[in-house]
Parts: C-alpha cells; structure tokens; sequence
C-alpha cells in the first residue's frame, strides 16, 4: 500500500513535471509563431476629390484593408470597403455596367453596395467620409 | 485506460504492432555491460531533430537575400518575440552536435566497436561526421555577418591549393570569383535541403546497420553474453540474457539526453554568444577583412595545419591523407583484441592523434 503511494506520487511530480516543461516549450514557441500587430495607415485617409472623376472608382488602403471611393454619375460620392462579403476577394469597378463585380464567384453590387446577384450575403460596409476644400476625408 | 487499450488493439489486429514492440523494444537486449556512452547516438537523433525544428522555425522569418539576410536575423533577435531563443538554440545546438558527435566517434574508437563486423556503421558514421562539418559550414554563411562573410571566402578559398580543378573548383563552390549573393543562394539550398536530407538517409543507414548487426559488446565491464560473429556468414550478435532496451535502457537514453538539455541550456541561457566573435555582429561588407578573422572551433586544427605547411597544396593533403585513415581505420586496424588496456600501440597513437588535434586547435586560436 505504501509502495503504491509513494508510485502515484512520484507519477504526479513527473506528470506536473512534464506539464510545466511542455508549457515553457509551447509559450515561446506560440508567441514566436503568432502573428504581428501589422502597423496599418493612419485610420484617415485623405484623398484629393479631383482623383475621382464622375462614373470611376478609386480604390486605397484603409485600417489595413481595401477600399474604394465611387463617384457615380451624376456626382454622388460613395465610400465602402472593397472586400467582399461572400469569401473575402477584392471586388473590381466595372465602368461600363456601374457595378461591383466579384471575379472569384461572380457577385454583384450597385455603387451603393447592395447586392444584385451572385452569392454574397451581405451588401458592402459603407465607410463615413467628409468632404472639404477639395480634400475627401475618409475615416 | 480502457480506451488506450482498445485503440492498441484496434492497430494491433492490423499490423502486430504488439510483436514489433516485444522484438524491437521490449524483447530488443542490449549487453548487460553496456555502458552511457552508449546514449552518444541518441543524444545526437535529438540534437538533430532539435535542429530541423528550430531551423524550420527560423526559415518563417529568415531572408536567403545578400541584401536583407543580415537584417532579417537582426529582426528575428530582436523583434520577434523569444525568436533569440530560437536563433540562440539553433547555433548553440550546430556547435553541441559537433562536440557530442567527437565524444560519440571517441568512444566507439576506444570501446574499438568499429571494427569488424562493424566496417559499415563507422564508415557511414564517418560521413555523416563530414556531413555535420558541411551543414555547419553552409549555415555559417546565412547571417550574412562580417564573419560568416570572410570566414566562407577563407574556407572556399582552400580549395584553391588543389591542383588543375582548383581555381574553378572555388569558382563553383561559390559561384562566382568571390563570395556574394550567388554564394548565399548556393549554400542555402545546401543547408536547408541537400544536406539535411543526406544527414537524414545516413542516419536511416546507420541505424539499419546498427540493428542488422546488433549492438557491441563494451570490451570491459561484466562478463560478455554476446553471440560473437565468426566471419562465416551473417550471424546477429545478440546479448541473451541482456537488459531490454525498454524501458531499462531507454530511460539510461532519456537520462543522458536531460543532462545534455541541462549543459545545453546553460549556454543558451547564461553564456549564449560562446560561440560568437565580435564580427558576428556586424552586417558583411566585402570590401573590408576583419582582423584575426578565425574559422569554427572544430575547423581550428584544419586552419592551422593549413598555415603550418609551407605549401598549401601539402596541408591540404595531409588532412586529406588523415580522414581518409581514420574513414578506412576498421579496414587498416584487423586485429581481434578489443580492450584498449591490451593495445598499447592503439592507445598511444588515438591518445597522440586527439592531443594533436587539440593542441592544433588551441595553436589555431592564439596564432
């Protein structure tokens, strides 16, 4: 009886042993392998409103990520995030049809963002944006 | 419990992991005086594997390019978090694999196991020896320091002496008239890929040899159990009545594997540039030698043979001339007797041999 304590004991001690040499393994070597806090741009973004001529579409880095600035015919300005929301590919500007269109599985979106065919379950996130002395502010 | 056992069974029933465990492990006897030294070769597998994992971990943030290889392992230092460790164990581990393959090859000379029927196992552990020299050269380069810089153009440069194929021998080696970017590509690719990969097959041989032929007896200790080889035809020398290798000599293995981790970590921690000069810290700059730019510990005697020597074509074929003794030495050496207490001349010219090459290399280091 006494022999099997003293086992079990020493089974612990070699258990928690084992445990604590695995835990100061595993620690560097997921902090080593975890990734980076990326430095993204400034959470503003300004750009010159002469860049977006009327029916085209500028897309720019924004908090890490892409965006697009639309100015649809007749003037009216758009900020939204450019990835899409089915799988996460860069939505394109067709000119021509004034539309989104995803080239991975054919989603459709009006400039406003919403969606018109295709798999994406949700319209495109619109991004807060201001507008003076030339100078579009997005952010 | 009772659902370990029944996984053990479900794979059982399909390959007889149970009758691989019993002849291989359990049933697999060692001789009863078989010694520590003997953990040499498992101290070394770990070593290795410990190697390619932190070798693998370093290539996620490691640059092969001349231009930001250098400040890729400053990054890797300095802003990845424990990627010092990382870095630290994979030099530190490069120069113990080195030192425990020496004591390894040591003890197999003066325990005489290379000789017959043994010719194989010391013949490939021989080339994997030179195949350790060549991993620790490549990989010296990859920092892309001051010091892996000249020490790479000093090393390649050897090649010089030989003659005819030596100027384009160097030229090949580096891929270019002097070490720069082709040489870094070259030898990454050597480092990463060919040679480890060569290390890993010849450690498959050696062990293969190793079971084909049975485990030495030691020539001193407790009575010898072997079933000795004659020479007549293939015959496993086996130890009946020896010590099973698990879990007996297997936790002897784990035991000597932890009091490595112990002299290894110490360095890490408490000593970690010991292998490291001033000039491993600075970027290369090809158009400036340091001064006393020196190789390796282990390359220390190699260097200073070569500066011995008047001529450098001699130096190098001495050395050539000692390896390719001591890589033949179980085909030169035939006699039977095993107890180096009983072979004065042996011990005389393997105690000369090692104090030749330490006093080369201590030579090396003040010269």
């Amino acid at each position: 009886m006494e022999s099997t304590g003293r086992r079990t004991f020493l089974g612990v001690c070699l258990g928690g042993l084992a445990a604590a040499v695995a835990a100061a393994t595993t620690w560097p070597l997921y902090r080593y392998l975890a990734p980076r806090a990326v430095k993204t741009t400034a959470a503003k973004v300004e750009i010159p409103a002469k860049d977006v001529p009327e029916g085209e579409a500028k897309f720019f880095d924004f908090n890490g990520a892409s965006a697009v600035l639309v100015r649809k015919r007749g003037g009216d300005l758009i900020a939204l995030s450019a990835v899409c929301t089915h799988l996460g590919c860069i939505v394109q500007w067709e000119k021509d049809q004034q539309d989104f269109l995803c080239p991975c599985h054919g989603g459709h979106y009006t400039p406003e963002g919403a969606v018109t065919s295709g798999p994406p379950p949700k319209p495109l996130t619109k991004l807060p944006f201001t507008v003076a002395n030339g100078i579009i502010t997005i952010g | 419990m009772a659902l370990l056992k029944r996984l053990i069974d479900w794979i059982d029933v399909r390959i007889g992991a149970r009758d691989i465990a019993a002849k291989e492990l359990t049933g697999y006897l060692l001789p009863r005086n078989i010694n520590t030294w003997y953990s040499m070769g498992s101290i070394l597998l770990f070593i290795f594997a410990m190697q390619v994992v932190t070798g693998i971990l370093l290539l996620i943030y490691y640059v092969p390019d001349a231009d930001k290889a250098f400040k890729s392992v400053t990054f890797i230092m300095n802003e990845v978090p424990f990627g010092w460790l990382i870095r630290m164990c994979h030099a530190v581990g490069s120069n113990m694999m080195v030192l425990v393959l020496l004591f390894h090859m040591i003890s197999v000379l003066f325990m005489n196991s290379y000789k017959s029927p043994r010719e194989m196992n010391w013949l490939t552990g021989f080339i994997l020896f030179t195949m350790v020299q060549g991993i620790s050269l490549t990989g010296y380069l990859l920092p892309w320091s001051q010091l892996s810089f000249w020490a790479t153009t000093v090393a390649t440069n050897s090649a010089n002496a030989i003659p005819v194929v030596g100027p384009y021998l160097v030229e090949f080696l580096r891929g270019g008239k002097l070490v720069g970017p082709p040489t870094l590509g070259r030898f990454f690719a050597l480092h990463v890929a060919l040679i480890p990969a060569g290390i890993a097959a010849l450690v498959g041989a050696h062990l293969f040899l190793l079971q084909r032929t049975g485990v030495s007896t030691p020539p001193f200790g407790l009575k010898d159990t072997a079933n000795r080889w004659q020479g007549d035809g293939y015959r496993y020398e086996s130890h009946p009545g020896g010590i099973p290798f698990f879990p007996n000599y297997a936790l002897e293995d784990l035991r000597s594997i932890f009091i490595y981790l112990a002299c290894f970590l110490a360095v890490v921690y408490f000593d970690p540039y010991l292998f490291f000069t001033r000039d491993s810290f600075l970027p290369a700059n090809p158009l400036q030698t340091p001064a006393h730019i020196k190789p390796e510990w282990y390359f220390l005697a190699n260097y200073q043979t070569l500066k011995i020597f008047p001529s450098e074509f001699i130096g190098l074929a001495v050395q050539g001339a000692g390896m390719t003794f001591l890589a033949l030495l179980p085909f030169i050496d035939r006699t039977t007797e095993r107890h180096p207490l009983k072979r004065p001349l042996f011990m005389i010219c393997a105690i000369g041999g090692i104090m030749l090459w330490i006093g080369l290399s201590v030579w090396g280091h003040y010269s």
